[in-house]
């Protein structure tokens, strides 16, 4: 991988990183918009579009409620696009997939680090927080931004180098890579209907319409 | 508009840069509420506006998208001179109904559908078509509720309850579970084919056993696993498998 695009998924990765929560939230953190740009950006847009639906059926699956913990999938997916890029065909998906949901799991934890960092923060200028000081309120709240940026950038380094190692001493034959590919889409598919049915018990007319949708997408692909 | 209004939206997208354990989004509520109490008596670093801020600066946590429904009506609550104790109850009788009505709104509805109909997308269009697509139907949602939630609490006040009731808003509600199971249920073949029309049937088949195992693992088995640890695992298992062969 060259130089440049080491950068640019770099700068991408930590774009994704603190979209997720901390800054924006406009989505482009979710892995299908994540692996589509960083597909563009090593040159394989279509290996980036099946990562990021593979992982997007995965993130389906995060109800962010209140104070919850949640994968990191978008450097997931910028880490799972640079493991699998350049591969014929499906071949680098399965491997893609696994490197993805390890780097969004070390996301998960490495958000909780940040935020006991911030609480420390928060704990040493109390006073001044209580007492209404803008200036430590501001100074505090984007000491925030900048402590997510670092988590983002050193999540998304991590992730290429875990790339490099398993593209370089990844043992895999295209049997095996058709069965890990396999398994990942699976456990995605699977994930996304208990996804959907928990989604389904809170609607208005329950799992009706999931079932209505199933029966619709196989009409679908059986007429297209 | 209220002056301080268009710095206090710029600060409602960064609500939650110092999310904590202890007071979760307090500091991003009193940054994104202190360019509209910078008029308040005494002016900006004023005793009133100090006051203000270090209430605002407590524990809080609600939906980040809706969080403006607050922050204006905290704001109007300081100017029309509530005691402490009064925004203080204001700001805990916001937290839960905000937070709740987001998460059915937004993170079990809107999102997952768009995501859903992104997915579909992107087995059937261009990839611009299907990303951008994906982003400007969420965000229209996301950026008309934000700011539509800021200008709404600050013209409400103590009565941001009556905004809650905006017929739209409780139309959204009432479609957007139905809406988003359907595209779901929608995607889940519609992906799978797509996704797995390289594989010969035996991959295929084997794809349908996996898909049928993870439903049975994750809904009766296993049901606070989570996706991407049960993905690792399954993934793993695999690996050393093959290695093992």
């Amino acid at each position: 991988m060259e130089f440049a695009t080491v950068g640019w998924l770099l700068l991408w990765g930590t774009v994704v990183g603190l979209d997720l929560a901390t800054v924006a939230q406009v989505m482009v953190a979710r892995p299908m918009v994540a692996a589509a740009v960083a597909g563009w950006i090593v040159g394989d847009v279509q290996t980036g579009l099946i990562i990021g639906a593979v992982l997007e059926l995965f993130a389906l699956e995060v109800l962010p409620f209140g104070a919850a913990r949640y994968p990191d999938y978008g450097v997931g997916a910028v880490a799972a696009v640079a493991t699998a890029a350049g591969a014929p065909g499906l071949f680098g998906v399965g491997m893609g997939v696994a490197v993805g949901l390890v780097v969004a799991y070390l996301g998960e934890i490495a958000i909780q680090l940040v935020r006991q960092q911030t609480a420390m923060d928060v704990q040493r200028r109390r006073e001044a927080i209580d007492s209404g000081d803008v200036t430590a309120i501001y100074r505090t709240h984007l000491r925030g931004i900048r402590r997510d940026a670092q988590r983002a950038l050193g999540l998304a380094g991590l992730g290429l180098l875990i790339a490099t190692v398993v593209r370089v001493t990844a043992p895999v034959t295209l049997g095996g890579a058709v069965l890990l590919s396999a398994v990942a889409m699976g456990v995605g598919l699977g994930t996304t209907f208990v996804s959907g049915l928990r989604i389904a018990r809170h609607a208005h007319g329950g799992w009706v319409w999931l079932v209505t949708g199933l029966l619709a997408g196989v009409a679908w692909v059986v007429v297209r | 508009m209220k002056r301080g209004m268009v710095s206090a939206a710029m600060r409602l997208f960064a609500f939650q840069a110092s999310m904590n354990p202890e007071r979760l989004q307090g500091l991003g509520m009193a940054t994104a509420v202190e360019p509209l109490l910078r008029d308040l008596n005494g002016g900006p670093a004023g005793k009133a506006q100090r006051a203000a801020l270090g209430r605002a600066a407590g524990f809080f946590n609600t939906h980040p998208y809706l969080a403006g429904l607050a922050v204006g009506a905290v704001a109007k609550a300081e100017h029309q001179g509530l005691s402490a104790q009064q925004v203080d109850r204001l700001r805990t009788a916001l937290k839960g109904p905000l937070g709740s009505l987001g998460d059915r709104l937004i993170w079990a509805g809107a999102l997952p559908a768009a995501a859903a109909i992104g997915l579909i997308l992107v087995t059937v269009t261009h990839p611009l078509v299907a990303i951008g697509g994906f982003l400007l139907l969420f965000n229209a949602v996301h950026l008309t509720l934000r700011l539509w939630g800021l200008q709404a609490g600050w013209r409400a006040g103590v009565k941001v309850a009556e905004a809650l009731r905006h017929p739209v808003l409780q139309a959204g509600l009432k479609a957007v579970g139905p809406v988003a199971a359907l595209v779901i249920g929608a995607a889940i073949p519609v992906v799978a084919e797509w996704l797995t029309a390289g594989f010969d049937a035996t991959a295929r088949w084997g794809t349908v056993g996996v898909a049928l195992t993870t439903v049975v693992v994750t809904r009766w088995l296993m049901p606070t696993v989570g996706a991407a640890r049960l993905g690792m695992l399954a993934l793993a298992a695999t690996l050393i498998l093959g290695w093992l062969r």
